[in-house]
C-alpha cells in the first residue's frame, strides 16, 4: 500500500483532489506526490483524465475539490509569479507564432526572473544557451521557430520549460512528435534532471516500454480514479496492465514490455507497444 | 574555458545582428517620419516654399495666408495623422496579439465602427440642434462604443476558434454600425451633415489645436501602457496557457489589452473617424521590417509605421484630385488591403 511520504520533500502533492471541466467532476479523490529527484508518471487510456489532472496542478484548471499544495503551500494562495518559479510546463497545445527564433522562445522561460520590461541580463542569456545545449537545439538558436520540424519543436518547448528553473517540470505527453531516438534523447534528459539536479518531474506518457524505464512511480487512471500507484515493478505486471487498457488478459508481456496483437484468425504478430 | 568566458561568448551568439537591424530600421522610419513631416507642411493648395517654413514657424509673418494655413490648417491635421496613425498602428498590435489572429485590427473587427454609431448617436439623437459636443463628449461616447463592439467580438471568440469567422463576424459588425450611423446622419440637421459625412468616412481635416492637445494626451498614455505590456505581450504569443504557466495574471492582462486597445481606438474615431486597415497592415510592415515579432522593438516601430503611413496617405488624399479632398480612409484602404491579402497568403504556405 502506498506510504505518504514526509510532507517536507514533497514538491507538489494533490490531497483528496478533484478534477474537471465545469463543474464536472472527471477523476475524483486523488492522492498523489512528486517529491524531489523523482520522476512520476501518470499512465492509462485516453480520454482517462491525465492531461486534465496535469492541468489543474499546474493551476491551469480550478481544482473541484480537495487541495493542492506546491513546496508546501496551498496553490491557491501563491502567486502566479511564485509558482512560475518553481514549476514550469510543457503543454501539448499547439504553439504558433511569428517571426520568432528558437532562443527568442527558449528565452521566455525567463519571464519569472526579468524585470517590468522583460530585458534579459547576460545570466539570463547563459540560461538559455544552458537549457539550450542540455535539449540539443543550440545549433538552431537563431532559427525561425516555425520553420522547425515537429521534434524539434517539442525539444525547443522543453528547453523552455527548464529555462524557467523551476524545481518541477509538469509535462503532457512530452514524447509525441517525436522518433525512437530522440524519445530516448529526451527520456535520459529528463532522468538526468531528476536524479543529478533534483527537479520532481511529473508527467504523462503513451509509451508503456518508455514509461517503465524512465519512471520512478506511476500512477494508473482508469475511470475516474487512480486504480493502483507504485514502482515500475509493482506497476508493470501483465494483470495491471491488462485491466488498465481492458486489454484480453496475457496481452501484455511483461518481460519485454512488448503487448502481443492477436490477429483475428489466430496468427500471431508482435508489435513495439 | 572559464565560465566568463563562456557567458560573453553567449551574451553574442544568438540573437546577432538584430540591434544593428533594429538601429537602421529606427533610424529609417524616423527619416521617412521627417520626410512625410515637412511634405504635408509645405504641399497643399496654398504651396508654402521650405525655407519660408522655419520663420513662420518660428512665428514670423503673422500677417499672411501662408501663416494663418500652416498655424491653423495644416499643423494640427499633421499631427493629428501623426499620433493617430501611431495610435492605430499599436491598437491594430494589441488587439492581433490578444485574438492570435494575424488579421485583427480595429476597423476589421468592427470596433472603429462602433465608436462611430456611439459618437453618431450622442452628437444627433442626444445632443441635437441646440448643444455642441465637446472633444471629451465624444471621446467618451466613442470609448464606450469601442467596449461595445469588442464585447461583441470577445462573445464570437468564446464561442469560434476559427480565425476568419471571428474577423468575418467583426466585419459585419462593422457594417451594421456604419449602416445604423449613416441613418442617423441623414435625419441630422443641415448645419452638421457637411461635417459629419466627412468625419464618418474617416477624415483629418477640421481638427483645431486644442482637439490636437487632447488626444497628444490620450495617446501618449495609451502608448505608455502598451509599452509597459511588452513583457506579457511577447508570453502571449505562446498562448494563453503557456502565458499562464510564465507567471502572466491572464485575466488582468486581458483587461488592460481590451481597455488599452479601446482608448486607442476610440481616440481615433472621436477625431478622425473610423479610419480603415492601418491597425491591420501597420503591425505586419513593422514585425517585417525588424524580423522579429519581439513587442520591446515591435511596439515603438509600429507607432511610427503607423504615423508614417497615415501621414502619406493623408498627403495623397488631400493633394490627388485637389481641391477635391478624398476620404483618407479611401487612401488606407488601398495601400493597406493589399498588405493583408500579402499576409493571408504567406500564413497559408506556412501552413500548407
Amino acid at each position: 500500500m502506498w506510504q505518504a511520504p514526509g510532507a517536507h520533500d514533497a514538491l507538489i502533492e494533490a490531497r483528496g483532489l478533484a478534477v474537471g471541466y465545469e463543474g464536472q467532476v472527471l477523476v475524483g479523490d486523488i492522492q498523489l506526490q512528486v517529491r524531489l529527484g523523482q520522476v512520476v508518471t501518470l499512465i492509462g487510456p485516453n480520454g482517462a483524465g491525465k492531461s486534465t489532472i496535469l492541468k489543474t496542478l499546474a493551476g491551469q484548471l480550478a481544482e473541484l475539490g480537495g487541495c493542492v499544495l506546491l513546496c508546501g503551500k496551498d496553490l491557491r494562495q501563491v502567486s502566479v509569479r511564485t509558482r512560475a518559479q518553481q514549476l514550469s510546463v510543457m503543454l501539448t497545445d499547439r504553439v504558433r507564432t511569428e517571426l520568432l527564433t528558437c532562443a527568442d522562445i527558449v528565452e521566455m522561460g525567463r519571464y519569472p526572473y526579468t524585470g517590468r520590461l522583460g530585458a534579459a541580463t547576460p545570466q539570463d542569456r547563459q540560461k538559455v544557451r544552458e537549457a539550450m545545449e542540455l535539449l540539443q537545439v543550440w545549433d538552431l538558436r537563431d532559427h525561425d521557430f516555425m520553420q522547425l520540424s515537429d521534434g524539434q519543436r517539442q525539444r525547443v518547448l522543453l528547453a523552455r520549460a527548464v529555462c524557467q528553473e523551476p524545481r518541477l517540470l509538469v509535462l503532457d505527453e512530452p514524447t509525441s512528435h517525436l522518433d525512437v531516438r530522440y524519445q530516448i534523447e529526451l527520456l535520459s534528459v529528463l532522468r538526468h534532471l531528476a536524479h543529478d539536479q533534483g527537479l520532481g518531474i511529473l508527467m504523462t506518457l503513451h509509451e508503456l516500454p518508455l514509461a517503465r524505464r524512465v519512471s520512478d512511480w506511476l500512477v494508473c487512471i482508469k475511470e475516474g480514479q487512480i486504480t493502483l500507484q507504485g514502482t515500475p515493478e509493482q506497476v508493470f505486471v501483465p494483470s495491471v496492465i491488462d485491466d488498465l487498457y481492458d486489454l484480453t488478459p496475457g496481452t501484455y508481456d511483461a518481460l519485454t514490455g512488448d503487448v502481443t496483437l492477436r490477429v483475428a484468425q489466430g496468427a500471431e504478430r508482435d508489435i513495439d507497444a | 574555458m572559464t565560465r566568463d568566458a563562456r557567458r560573453d561568448e553567449a551574451t553574442e551568439t544568438y540573437g546577432a545582428g538584430r540591434s544593428t537591424r533594429a538601429l537602421c530600421v529606427f533610424g529609417g522610419l524616423i527619416a521617412l517620419l521627417t520626410i512625410a513631416l515637412v511634405a504635408n507642411l509645405c504641399i497643399g493648395t496654398v504651396s508654402v516654399p521650405v525655407e519660408q517654413m522655419l520663420p513662420i514657424l518660428m512665428g514670423k509673418f503673422q500677417g499672411e495666408t501662408a501663416y494663418q494655413v500652416i498655424w491653423n490648417i495644416r499643423l494640427p491635421r499633421l499631427c493629428a495623422a501623426a499620433l493617430l496613425g501611431g495610435a492605430l498602428g499599436l491598437a491594430g498590435l494589441l488587439l492581433q496579439t490578444l485574438f492570435a489572429n494575424p488579421i485583427a485590427g480595429p476597423y476589421i473587427l468592427g470596433i472603429s465602427n462602433g465608436a462611430k454609431l456611439a459618437v453618431a448617436v450622442v452628437m444627433i439623437l442626444i445632443l441635437g440642434d441646440t448643444r455642441v459636443m465637446s472633444s471629451w463628449m465624444s471621446l467618451a461616447a466613442a470609448f464606450c462604443g469601442s467596449l461595445a463592439a469588442m464585447a461583441a467580438v470577445l462573445a464570437v471568440s468564446r464561442k469560434v476558434r476559427s480565425a476568419s469567422t471571428l474577423v468575418i463576424v467583426g466585419v459585419m459588425i462593422g457594417y451594421v454600425c456604419s449602416a445604423a450611423t449613416d441613418v442617423l446622419i441623414t435625419f441630422a440637421s443641415d448645419a452638421n451633415i457637411a461635417n459629419l459625412r466627412n468625419w464618418s468616412l474617416g477624415s483629418f481635416s477640421g481638427i483645431n489645436g486644442g482637439q490636437v492637445a487632447l488626444m497628444a494626451i490620450v495617446v501618449a498614455a495609451g502608448s505608455a501602457a502598451t509599452y509597459l505590456l511588452a513583457k506579457p505581450l511577447g508570453a502571449y504569443q505562446l498562448g494563453e496557457a503557456y502565458a499562464e504557466s510564465m507567471g502572466v495574471n491572464v485575466r488582468a492582462f486581458r483587461i488592460a489589452v481590451i481597455i488599452i486597445s479601446s482608448v486607442l481606438a476610440s481616440c481615433v474615431t472621436a477625431f478622425a473617424g473610423p479610419i480603415s486597415f492601418v491597425g491591420v497592415a501597420v503591425p505586419h510592415v513593422a514585425r517585417r521590417l525588424l524580423k522579429t515579432s519581439r513587442p520591446r522593438v515591435v511596439i515603438p516601430a509600429a507607432f511610427l509605421t503607423g504615423s508614417v503611413a497615415c501621414l502619406l496617405c493623408d498627403l495623397i488624399a488631400r493633394t490627388l484630385f485637389a481641391p477635391v479632398e478624398m476620404s483618407v480612409s479611401t487612401v488606407t484602404a488601398v495601400f493597406g488591403a493589399p498588405v493583408v491579402i500579402w499576409v493571408l497568403l504567406g500564413r497559408r504556405r506556412q501552413v500548407g
